[in-house]
């Protein structure tokens, strides 16, 4: 009997410590709110909290996008991520021309543009070593650069087909349809990191590189195919967002690649590799919009924002990352 | 026999790589740019030129530590922003409250990346990425739009006959040796006399060997947190030769510097992985990088294609310096063995 009770009391303490990241994520959107209701009356709402989630929709996908890189180790990151999003969107919006019989087209050219530039990051990173942060920051400058070329000598025309501005901008009922979308993806997410070969090979990658070299791992290709992954799904969620807006511009994505990151490490994920938690990274994205939510209706606006992100993001990095202990 | 061996190995030492590739782009730009040689010109091109060799001479501090601050540019541009907001126009010793504040936020901002960097160990490139959005916000709160107000003497940091009250003595020297030059003697004065104390040794060895380094009983953090401090200052002079020539504070303007910096120090054969190169060498690289930037300007390409170009002569250039250091140092480790 005594036995079996204490076994019980550390399989509790042991799934806490497990989900330990994800109860401070929602206990900090909790406390968000919260501090929203007492200083900006009329803060709490269910319409609010759904509007809240759509707009927190897209940087958990680009967060998801960091994930993947993160979680292969190298201490890898991808600053490319809204660049890469904002090409497809500006390229493809003329593709589409606000057909739906031209979206397969539009989905090709996307894939083919991610797979492109995942491959040029993935190759720079992991074969030739160089720092994953100063390639994905100069990738990032190249995108922009293709962007401010294609979009010189004309405007940027043509419409999202309606599939996608159904599924990026309009709601069932009162769920926004983009939810829907989340609640697909998670679990697909979660399936093909935690019970796959290649999610193995990932995670094992990112929290030893050694060891998963000596059981026989392709580190290089692991990290390569992580790059890949990561520009692709940004290329596709470029689709999303100029579903959402119904136009493309040049700065639709670039303003996403701090909040992935942030996303990311509020949502728990070790920036060392090794994990990562796809639920936690919509919690920190959810908990971000709500921060940005907070801040403009303070009226501290563009400023409050990315001072708090920057602030946010210095503290938990305080909190989870940092080693002291060790020295 | 003898000779040929030596000659091999001052091709083969990367340095004199450097300076020879320096020369081919200076004797290009030279051919190319028209009046070169003109007073005029030389001044022009030394002033464009300043922002970056600065910003590559603290940057590089940075890298031999063994960290890399991705918030230079951010950084930069809260500094002018800090600037523009304490001066008042019409109101001369605002100007010198100005520098005081600014250089008591340069040191807050070097103290803040080092406590991250070197006490509470994070990665330095995610640490600084997270505060290059803090100085971001700063500078929106100071400065949503760019502008500002300077007073008149400030242009001293840029031309020095623009300020009307200067002595002719003063304006004469500068038409000869114009300020940005001081800025970066002053820089590199600074750094050689750091270099010559402990705090210049222990940088190399926190850099190179953070491990050994903490045993042989160095202050490994605050060494880091120094370095940090050092490249404050570096960025404090640009901040000063921008307000000077522009009149007005942006908190955007330093955004393209943080890559092209740490670009032309690696050009400049400071090793991303810390605790080697020189800085006398960040400022070859410095000048390599400025010199193709204004050979691509004669190239008469469009204002367009100059992001575009920017980024692919950045993974170039590390691309090329990773390979070209990687495979010297095996044929200078060949050449001892054999």
């Amino acid at each position: 009997m005594r036995m079996s009770a204490k076994i019980r009391e550390s399989d509790v303490y042991k799934i806490a410590d497990r989900y330990k990241k994800l109860l401070i994520a929602f206990g900090l959107i909790v406390f968000l709110f919260v501090l929203g209701e007492i200083v900006v009356e009329t803060f709490f709402s269910v319409g609010q909290v759904l509007l809240t989630i759509k707009l927190s929709a897209f940087i958990a996908l680009f967060g998801l996008c960091q994930m993947v890189v993160i979680a292969s180790g190298g201490s890898g990151l991808d600053l490319s991520v809204g660049y890469m999003a904002t090409m497809t969107a500006v390229f493809t919006a003329a593709i589409m021309d606000g057909q739906n019989a031209n979206l397969w087209l539009a989905i090709l050219v996307a894939v083919g543009l991610g797979v492109a530039v995942g491959l040029a990051n993935g190759v720079l990173t992991a074969y030739a070593k160089l720092p994953p942060l100063v390639v994905t920051l100069a990738m990032a400058n190249i995108l922009q650069g293709i962007i401010n070329v294609y979009t010189a000598g004309r405007n940027i025309t043509g419409r999202p087909s309606p599939v996608l501005q159904i599924i990026a901008a309009k709601s069932s009922g009162m769920f926004p349809n983009i939810l829907f979308i989340l609640l697909i993806i998670a679990p697909v997410v979660m399936i093909i990191l935690y019970k796959t070969k290649w999610g193995l090979k990932l995670f094992g990658s990112g929290a030893n590189e050694t060891a998963a070299y000596l059981s026989g791992v392709n580190v290089r290709v692991v990290r390569c195919t992580a790059f890949v992954i990561s520009a692709t799904l940004a290329s596709l969620i470029g689709l999303l967002l100029i579903g959402n807006m119904g136009i493309a511009f040049k700065d639709m994505g670039s303003n996403y690649v701090m909040p992935s990151i942030a996303a990311a490490v509020v949502g728990g994920v070790s920036l060392t590799g090794g994990d990562g938690n796809f639920v936690g990274v919509i919690l920190g994205a959810i908990f971000l919009q709500t921060l940005t939510n907070l801040l403009v209706a303070l009226g501290w606006g563009d400023a409050g924002k990315w001072t708090g992100f920057g602030i946010v993001l210095f503290v938990l990095l305080i909190v989870y990352v940092s080693d002291r202990r060790r020295r | 026999m003898n000779n040929k061996s030596m000659l091999k190995r001052l091709i083969s030492n990367p340095d004199f790589s450097r300076l020879l590739i320096l020369i081919l782009m200076f004797v290009l730009t030279a051919v190319l740019q028209r009046n070169f040689f003109a007073m005029k010109s030389i001044v022009r091109n030394i002033n464009s030129f300043t922002p970056l060799i600065l910003m590559t001479m603290g940057q590089a501090i940075v890298i031999i530590s063994g960290g890399l601050d991705l918030s230079v540019g951010t950084a930069l541009s809260l500094m002018t922003c800090v600037l523009t907001s304490v001066m008042k126009e019409g109101a001369p010793i605002t100007g010198f409250y100005a520098l005081v504040v600014t250089f008591i936020v340069a040191m807050a901002i070097g103290a803040i990346n080092g406590i991250g960097i070197g006490y509470l160990r994070i990665p330095p490139v995610i640490v600084t990425f997270a505060t290059s959005f803090i100085w971001l916000g700063i500078a929106l709160f100071l400065r949503p739009t760019p502008g500002g107000e300077t007073v008149d003497w400030f242009q001293a940091f840029y031309k020095i006959r623009s300020v009307e009250t200067a002595p002719a003595f003063l304006k004469a020297f500068g038409e000869i040796i114009p300020p940005a030059l001081i800025l970066v003697l002053l820089g590199a004065l600074m750094w050689w006399i750091l270099s010559r104390t402990k705090t210049g040794r222990y940088i190399y060895a926190v850099g190179g060997n953070s491990e050994s380094a903490y045993e042989t009983g160095i202050n490994t953090a605050w060494v880091q947190m120094k370095a940090c401090m050092i490249n404050s200052v570096f960025i404090f002079l640009a901040a000063l030769f921008f307000v000077g020539q522009n009149r007005s504070g942006d908190a955007r303007m330093g955004d393209p510097l943080t890559l092209k910096a740490i670009a032309a120090a690696v050009v400049g054969g400071i090793a991303l992985t810390g605790g080697r190169g020189s800085v006398t060498f960040a400022l070859v690289g410095a000048l390599i990088f400025s010199f193709v930037s204004k050979i691509i300007f004669f190239a008469n390409i469009p204002n367009a294609y100059q992001t575009l170009f920017g980024g692919v002569i950045v993974i170039v250039a590390i691309a090329a310096s990773q390979i070209y250091t990687l495979s010297s140092r095996r044929s200078v480790e060949e050449s001892r063995l054999t």
